[in-house]
This record gives structure tokens, sequence and C-alpha cells, in this order.
């Protein structure tokens, strides 16, 4: 093609000046190799001139070299005659790097030399807002929406910083206006689609991402947003495929590495997450979030002290993480059993933090309230609050219910819990009647004869090797935890806490229907599965506890896939069981537990299987241990369990408490403590607000009776 | 219940390496079969998806391309290529509103993204801007330039603002003439100063350019009268009172990504000697010193061809052009000229499909490949087409 660019310094009587102007309009006109040579030449006999060097920073950074900018903009304001918007320059790129502080410094530079930029006041506001300096992040982007009110992209910076200051309201018409002023701009509805599902709108918020995808398929916070909306109403599957969808275009992003490692963690998938947290922490070592996922990761892998400098790390490290981050690390010390280390760092917490909402409703846990505690007051006032997000306000009526409770005033806490548990429970959709259809079809199909013709077919690994599987099930709140810690406590047995591992071999395996054709091969397949999900968990000892409560709807199915497994069921009376249930916001999938009377339909669908199992599967597999027993008479208790894994006694298993390791349940604060016989009968003070349980369990008995 | 059936299917990478390689064997219908059981259960891997995209599109299956790669699209919207080809395929199928959008993407394709320009002014999307300066530059090949060159006016109009127009060095005369209203500059200079900017190919969606807007006001563009009188007298010395007058170009530039589909041999159109017609040669590049089949006579013009000025100046001179898929098609379109289109199985997506005419030129007409690769059917209809033009045109210069 024959292309006549206009020679770069073509008069050799061209002044800086001239050259300088001629180099800016090429590059304004897209002409970079023209406005490139001109630069050179001008640098070739004049070494550091910035305008020259900025030029060519800006041209860098157009084409996605970013290092090799900040490079040049760095030469360039080490001028002293730098023109204060390369300093401007040079903050937004350092931003857009992550490097917080060096643009900090860069932008106050910009803003000192030349108080009237207002675009280095709003790069100083988002840089500000980024490392959580929100009041005065406002300061500044209101400044610049002064002087230029309908600019969509200061809209939408001054939005983002009003949200992380709690004024969503203000955020929202903001974001709302920016759309108004430019509806081809995307940014706007990829915030909108976060805000809303904090809301709690999570088909408006998804709406709003994908339209944000509409207009920029790269726009990488709108999958990460998308994915939090799907994760929030429940779907981890398509939260998953939108950040699949986003690491397969920018493999290296760290916020999505971050976030997708959290997202496997739920599902248990560890390995995968270590592998995505640890990549996230490699690409923005300054980034708290990949070190608070990382963190995250690590405390599931039982590597505490990891974990806790990982925290430790995202608190001190510039973002909006730091919350997160301490309250994750005051739960890690109460996991691992320092009770004082716990408390005083949610004090901290809460002084820090007053508004949040998290800090208070985990402290509320292991804290003990009294009669007349000023920590209520400041829960009720944050309640009160109307800038409350409904996922917040249902969090503080758990802790209030809780607080209320310790403080001797029934009628107040069963208030707090009523709400909590009606507010939770209108999340989700769950029908108890498909439940008793289950437990009707499992009964049905796992007959003694089938199981007698199934027996002996599944998988057997040898005797000598490490992590002979061990099921502790029964109700939520019945006891299974306390059981996993004495049992833990032996030398020769260690708690895995709840695992998915069975509920994932199984996923597609047609439980209980399958069975009735179920091959040799097929369970053998299915025991070979679950040990190798078990085995990556490395157990050194010689058997591995898994304790999921909701395995018992499998606890005829074990022993056929895994001929060696023994199966522990804990029992307790289900109206304490109920009250406990009722009492608690699980952080896993608990649908029965919202309601009441769906409480009492599920736990006599679980009386109705314990019975069925305690017909079908023979004593050397199955054994029921009651919790009020083991309140009573400890030592008989356990050595019935020790006798029943052909284990001796050991008496670290009578001082559980003390054993260290973490708790990752909602009984996490009880099983540090003594046994206490306080838990026995407990409901009964409490009977007029569980009316609905109790009718519900007693129907049972009515039915039985036909 | 287990997952016994595992064993027996392959994975992924050896599926693709076997599906690309019937591909470029040119068998897509045993991609169909390939992939059959993994496809049908709705669920597979999106690398498996766009295969199965390729061996519909290659069998002309259109619609079941379309909807496959709009799932494509809405599974992994970050991936860019995916929306150029969904825009390549809608075009082809009329949908020009979604399409033209998707179009958006061009310049990010793992070849096209080192040819991004960095303009330092926002996009221009079709609104007024009274008062501002329009900066329009043409982006590909030069028949991309002569094709989409008509819709510089309307955006002239809609922008109620100065235009800047820049277009490569061969196009300039011709924008120059069309547009002397405008100030127009060539690829590699300096512009003036400018407020908004469009690329050539990004006016269709800023304009909202529905099919039936097309073709606009045809001609649109003109030939040099200088050049056309010199052009006469030489083709008239050289044919004389011959009719029809034909013009013949077998192949494109060789660079071009489906140059080897498009472009043929001067050998393929060795049943063209039996209209016995001198068919005027206007191929250049490497493809002109090709040996004509015996009987056809080749009357070749390329060392006296120095640009596109001369090129327009024949064609008027011209009945009709037979061309393959390049861009002396365009011109010949854009002056008015009738055209005929050697075009392969698959076209692209500027020839839409299956139709013999095309929206973009009302004298050009469409001779498709019926089955990939064979050209003796289209150039079978073309040698009817031409005896039928002879006795046209004897029959009218007998009355004369």
């Amino acid at each position: 093609m024959s292309e006549t660019p206009t020679p770069p310094f073509a008069a050799p009587t061209m002044t800086l000046p001239e050259a300088l102007q001629r180099a800016n309009a090429h590059w304004q006109a897209g002409q970079a190799a023209q406005a490139e040579q001109l630069c050179q030449r001008i640098l070739a006999s004049l070494p550091g001139q910035p305008d020259a060097l900025h030029l060519l920073g800006l041209m860098a950074h157009a084409y996605g070299h970013a290092d090799r900018a900040i490079q040049y903009l760095r030469e360039a304001c080490a001028s002293p005659t730098a023109a204060p918007i390369y300093w401007s320059n040079l903050a937004e790129m350092c931003r857009q790097q992550g490097r917080l502080r060096e643009g900090e410094e860069a932008a106050r530079k910009a803003v000192a030399l030349d108080p009237t930029l207002s675009g280095a006041w709003n790069n100083l506001g988002i840089l500000l807002q980024e490392m959580g300096q929100y009041d005065e992040s406002r300061i500044c982007l209101e400044k610049v929406h002064a002087g230029d009110p309908q600019n969509p992209r200061v809209l939408n910076n001054l939005a983002n910083t009003c949200l992380r200051q709690g004024d969503g309201e203000t955020a929202e018409r903001y974001w709302q206006e920016a759309i108004a002023c430019d509806p081809e701009y995307p940014q706007p509805y990829s915030n909108l689609a976060k805000r809303l599902t904090d809301r709690g709108e999570y088909a408006q918020a998804l709406e709003y991402g994908r339209q944000a995808i509409t207009r920029d398929p790269h726009l990488t916070e709108a999958y990460i947003n998308l994915a939090a909306a799907e994760q929030e109403r429940g779907d981890t599957g398509a939260a998953l495929r939108w950040l699949n969808a986003l690491l397969s275009f920018a493999p290296s992003h760290a916020g999505g590495l971050a976030t997708r490692a959290h997202l496997l963690l739920k599902q248990e998938r560890l390995e995968e997450a270590l592998s995505d947290a640890q990549k996230a922490v490699i690409q923005a070592p300054e980034s708290a979030d990949a070190h608070y996922a990382l963190g995250l990761v690590q405390q599931a892998l039982n590597q505490g002290e990891a974990a806790l400098a990982a925290f430790e790390q995202a608190v001190d490290l510039p973002g909006t993480k730091a919350e997160d981050a301490a309250i994750a690390a005051a739960v890690l010390h109460m996991e691992q059993g320092r009770k004082a280390e716990a408390d005083a760092a949610f004090l901290e917490i809460a002084e820090r933090f007053p508004q949040s909402v998290s800090a208070w409703y985990n402290w509320a846990d292991i804290h003990r309230f009294r009669p007349e505690d000023p920590q209520i007051a400041r829960m009720e006032a944050l309640l009160a609050d109307p800038a409350r997000l409904p996922k917040e306000q249902m969090r503080l009526h758990f802790a209030l219910g809780k607080a209320w409770l310790d403080a001797g005033d029934p009628e107040k806490a069963f208030a707090h819990f009523a709400i909590g548990n009606r507010q939770k429970r209108e999340t989700f959709q769950y029908d108890p009647e498909e439940t008793s259809r289950w437990t009707r079809n499992i009964c049905q199909t796992l007959t003694h004869e089938r199981i007698q013709a199934l027996w002996n077919q599944g998988y057997t690994q040898a005797e000598d090797q490490p992590g002979q599987p061990v099921f502790v099930v029964g109700m939520p709140r019945s006891g299974t935890t306390l059981v996993e810690r004495i049992l833990a406590a032996h030398s020769a047995v260690t708690g895995a806490g709840e695992l998915s591992a069975l509920q994932q071999v199984l996923a597609t395996a047609h439980y209980p229907e399958s069975l009735q054709t179920a091959s040799a091969e097929t369970l053998r397949a299915l025991g070979k599965a679950y040990l190798e999900k078990t085995g990556k968990l490395n157990p050194k000892t010689r058997y591995l506890v898994d304790k999921m409560p909701a395995n018992f709807f499998y606890a005829g199915l074990i022993p056929l896939i895994l001929p060696q497994a023994k199966i522990i069921w804990v029992r307790r009376d289900p109206v304490d069981t109920g009250l406990s249930c009722y009492t608690k916001l699980f952080s896993g999938e608990q649908s029965f537990s919202y309601q009441l009377d769906e409480m009492g339909h599920f736990a006599r669908n679980a009386q109705t299987l314990l019975e069925h199992w305690q017909q079908v599967i023979p004593a050397s597999h199955f054994m029921v241990v009651d919790y009020e027993a083991i309140v009573e008479d400890f030592d008989t208790q356990v050595r019935r369990m020790l006798e029943f894994l052909g284990l001796d006694w050991e008496d670290t298993c009578a001082d559980f408490h003390n054993t260290p390791g973490n708790v990752r349940t909602a009984s996490v604060n009880q099983v540090r403590e003594p046994l206490y016989r306080r838990a026995v009968g407990r409901w009964k003070p409490y009977a007029e607000y569980l009316q609905p349980l109790l009718q519900a369990l007693e129907q049972n008995h009515a039915v039985d009776a036909d | 219940m287990a997952s016994g059936k595992v064993s027996t299917r392959r994975a992924v990478p050896e599926l693709l390496a076997h599906g690309q390689a019937l591909i470029a064997a040119g068998l897509p219908e045993a991609v169909d079969t390939l992939l059959q059981p993994y496809l049908q259960g709705g669920t597979a891997p999106i690398p498996l998806w766009k295969l199965k995209m390729i061996a519909a599109r290659r069998q002309g299956r259109l619609e079941e391309a379309v909807a496959i790669q709009k799932m494509i699209v809405d599974t992994v919207p970050g991936d860019l290529p995916a929306h150029y080809d969904l825009a390549e395929l809608l075009l082809a199928s009329g949908d020009f509103e979604r399409g033209w959008r998707e179009y958006r993407y061009r310049y990010d394709l793992a070849h096209t993204k080192i040819l991004t320009r960095h303009i330092q002014k926002p996009r221009w999307n079709g609104q007024p801007i009274p008062g501002k300066t329009l900066f329009i530059h043409d982006e590909q090949g030069f028949g991309d330039t002569f094709q989409f060159l008509r819709l510089v006016e309307r955006a002239a109009e809609r922008c109620a603002g100065p235009v800047l127009l820049e277009v490569n060095a061969e196009a300039y005369p011709f924008a120059c003439r069309a547009y002397p209203h405008l100030t127009v500059s060539k690829r590699g200079q300096l512009p003036p100063a400018f407020d908004f900017h469009a690329e050539l190919m990004s006016l269709p969606a800023s304009l909202g350019l529905r099919l039936e807007d097309l073709p606009g006001s045809i001609p649109y563009l003109q030939a040099d009268p200088e050049r056309g009188r010199h052009w006469e007298k030489r083709l008239n010395t050289l044919l004389g009172a011959q009719r029809p007058r034909v013009a013949l170009v077998w192949a494109g530039r060789p660079t071009h990504p489906n140059d080897a589909h498009r472009s043929m041999s001067l050998q393929d159109f060795a049943p063209l000697a039996a209209t016995g017609i001198p068919f005027v040669g206007l191929q250049k590049g490497p493809a002109a010193q090709q040996r004509a089949p015996k009987g056809l006579k080749v009357l070749r013009l390329d060392e006296e061809i120095q640009s596109f000025e001369d090129t327009a100046a024949i064609l008027e001179q011209m009945d009709v052009l037979i061309s393959v898929d390049s861009s002396p098609i365009h011109l010949a379109g854009a002056l008015g000229r009738p055209a005929w289109v050697l075009l392969p199985f698959e076209a692209e997506w500027r020839w839409m499909a299956q139709r013999e005419d095309t929206p973009w030129y009302p004298t050009h007409r469409l001779y498709r490949q019926e089955r990939r690769g064979d050209w003796t059917v289209p150039v079978a209809r073309i040698v009817a087409d031409l005896n039928a033009l002879a006795t046209r045109s004897n029959g009218s210069d007998n009355r004369r």
C-alpha cells in the first residue's frame, strides 16, 4: 500500500513546541507510530524531556504495556517542569495496577501543584475510595461533581464512595443519574447489580449485571457481581460459570481467582480453592482480597497459623477487606479455642468498625450477655438504622435473640428469633413433604433383604491404611460435634468436620432408586470415590470422622459401598434439638430449621429413618448414642463408642475440650466448655414459645399409634 | 448409577484435534457424526460447540450456526472473537441490528488487535453533534472502503457538523470526487483537529443501517473523466466494435485469509473459450501471469493499470465484469457497472446466503459454488449467461 507518512521532524527548523504539538496531534488522531518517532527524536536530542516521556507513557498505557507506561510517567514526573496532569495520570495508572500508595502520593502531588485540576481530584477520590478512606474520597469527588454534574464517570465514582460510606440510597440515585447521562456506559449497571444483590433483589441484580456485560464484555467486576448474585440466591453452579467465563478471558485476574477460591471452598474443593487463592496472591500481592481468600482456604485446610498470618496481612493492606479479615482472624481464635484472644479481637473490631453487623453477629455467639449489658443496646441501635440491609437485619435478630436469652428475657429473645427465622425462611423454597416422600422411598428400597443381597460387595481398603471412615450422623445440634471432638481426642482418630464428600459422590447416583438394580461394580466405584475425596485430607490416624449430620439419610447405603465404615447416630431430645436449631442461623443449608412446625416434621422423618436403620443395619456397623446419656454418664458412653471402633480407652477423651484443633460448625463455642448439663431439658422454660414444634412432634405419636 | 460410561468417551482436546482435521480436510459432515454423542445432552464444553458451529456453517446450515453461536456468546460473553463470529453469521442472515452491533468486535481478534487505532477522541454513536467536527476513517481492504463509502453522506447529514474523511491513497481520488464538500485526507497524513471519530465500518451500527436502506443512491463513485477518455480510446483500438465487452478477474489478494477458497485459476475459465469473446484481463499481482487455457482469448492490461483510477475508467467501458470476490467487484458496484460474482461455497457475510442478487449492488449477479471447491457449475452458468448476453448485444448491434 502506498501510504506516505509525514516524516517526523521533517523540517530541520522545527522547534521543540512545534514537534511536541505535532506528536500530540498524531497521537490524538491515532497515529501512534508517527507520534512515537517524534517523541524518540525529541528525547534523543533532549534526554529526560518530560512532555515527550509523558506522551510515550500514555501510548504505552493505551497499548496495554502498564509497567512501561508507569516507568515513562515516573521519569516524566521526575522533571521539575512536569505538568500537574502528569502526576494525575501517573496516579490513575498506579491505581489500575493496584499500587495504591504510590498512586495516592502522585494524586496528592497533582492537586497540590494545581488545585483546580478536576481530573486529579477525581483520581485522588477513587484512590482513597479503594484505600477505604471514604470520607475524604467523598469530599474529593463531590468537588469534581459540582464542577461537572453531568459526567457519568464522576457520578459513578461518587456513588461507589457513597455506598462504601453506608449511604446506599444516595449511591443508587447517582448510578441511575449516570445511566441517564450515558446509557451506554457500563459501570453503573455493574455496580447496581452488586447493590441489588445486597438488597436481596437477585433477579434485578442479574439483569443489571447482564446489561453491563452487553455493553462491555470485558468488564471484570460485572462477572464477579453476577457470580455474587447467583451465589446469594443459592445457585453456586451458575456463580462458578460466571467466574469461569471471566477467567477464560482474564486467566490471571486476581479478583476473579479470589472469588472463585471462595466458591470452591464452599463446595469443599479445597485443592482447587487453594490453587486459585495462591495464584491470586501471586498476581496481586498487595490485594487484601487475595490474602483474605487464601486465609479462608488455609483455615479450612487446618493450617491455622498460616491462615492467621494471611488474615493479618489482609487487615494491614489498604482496601475494603480489613473488616472481614479482622473478623475472620477473631473467628479463627474462637475456633482454635483461644477465647480470650477472640473476645479481645472482637472488642477491637467493634471499636474500629462500629457499623459492622458481621462482627457483632460473630461475637454474640461467644459473649455471655448480662441483663444490663450495654452491648445489647448497641446492637438494638444498629438494627434500628433504616439503612440496614435485610441480610444484616436477619443476623442482628439472631444475635439479639441469643443476647436476650442470655440476659434472661425470653419474650424479647423469641420475638427476635421469630423475625430472624421468618426473614431467613422467605429467602428459599422448601417443601417438607418432599423429605417425607424421600424417607418413605428409602425405607421401602433399602429393606433388610435388599441390604443382605448387596452386602460385602463395596470397596474395601487395606486394614493398615489410615483414614478408615467413621460417620457421625444425626439431627443438626444433637451433639454430633461433641461426639466428634470426644473421638478426635483419641490418638487413633482425626476429626474432619462436616464433609459434603458423600453427597458429592452420590450427586448423580439417583439414591435410593438405583439401589434396586445396583451392581457390585457400581458400589465399589462409589466407595472408592468417597475415599479418594477424604484421602485428599491426608489423614495420618486409623480413623477419619466425617460428621455431616444429614448423612443419616444414607446410613443404610454406607456399609454397602464401604464395608469397613462405622456409623454412629447421635440422638437427643427432639425439642432440645429443635430449640437449638431455631436459635441458630446456619452457614450451610438447613432448610427445615427456620419454621418450628417444619422442624418437627423433619425430626419425625429422622426418627422414622433411625428406627428403620436399627432394624436393617447390623450392629457391627451401626450404633446409637444418646446425648443425654453422655452428659449423665460420660465414661460409660465413651467406652461404648471406643469399643464399637475397636479402640482402647485414652484419658485424653475425657479431657476433649482441651484438645487442640479446629471446630468449624455452629457448635463451636459449646464444645469448648466441659460438658454442661443445662442443655438437657433446656426447652422446658420456653415451652410456650415452641408450641408449633411440640404439636408437630406430637402428631407423630398419633400417627404411630394408628 | 455410577459413571461407567466415561471410559468410552474421548478427552476434549483429542476430539477437537480430530474435528479440526476433518474440517481442514473438507469433511464437515463427519464432524456432525463425531460430535453427535457429546452434544446430544445439550451440555458440552464450549470448544465442542464452536466446532459444531463451524461444521454447520460449512454445510450452509446458517440458522443452526446462528443459534449455536448465540448460545456460545451468552455463556462466555468475554470471548470477543466469538462475538465477531456471531456478527458475520447474523449479517449473512440479514439480522443487521444485532449483526452490526456485534461487528464492533472486529479488532478483538488475535490477528486484528494490533491493528486497533487508538484515537484519543470519543467514538460517534450517530447522535447530532452540531458545531463539532466528525473524523471518519477507513479501515481494512480496498473493497470495504469502496463498499461503505456510500454511508458518508448519511453520516454527514446526521451529525450536522463538519466532517473530515480519511481513506487509503488508492481510494483518495474517488472520495474527493464523491464528497467535494468534505475535507478528505490520505491515511498516514496528519488530519486537522476533530472532536469525534468513527471507523467507516462502524457507520452501519451508528446509523442504524437496515437491510431495506440498501443500496442507497447508485452510483456513488465516479471514474476520473480524463482517465476515461484515455481508456475509451485505448479500448476502442483494442476491441473495436466487439460486443459484449467483458472484463475478467480470476484471483484476489493472495494474503486474504479466505483466498484459497475465493480465488480461482485462469484455467477454471476454460469453458468461457466457447463463447468466442475476447476478455479484458484486469488481473493484477502474481496471478496476472497465469497461462490462459487453450482457446481463451485474454487481453492482459495489468501492466497498463497503475491504480484503481485505471480500473474504474476501464469498467466504465465494459458491459460486465466477471470476477471472483475481490475489490474490483465493489468498485464496479459503486460506479453502477454490472458484475457477475463467482462465490465460494461458504461466501463472506456480505453476500448473505443462497440468494443470486445482492442488496448492496442492484447491478450485480451472484454465481455460487454448489459444492465446496467445485467451480464447474457456476462457470457453466456464466457461459450460458454470456451467450445470452452476446445474443442480446449483437441483436441490438444488428438493429443499429
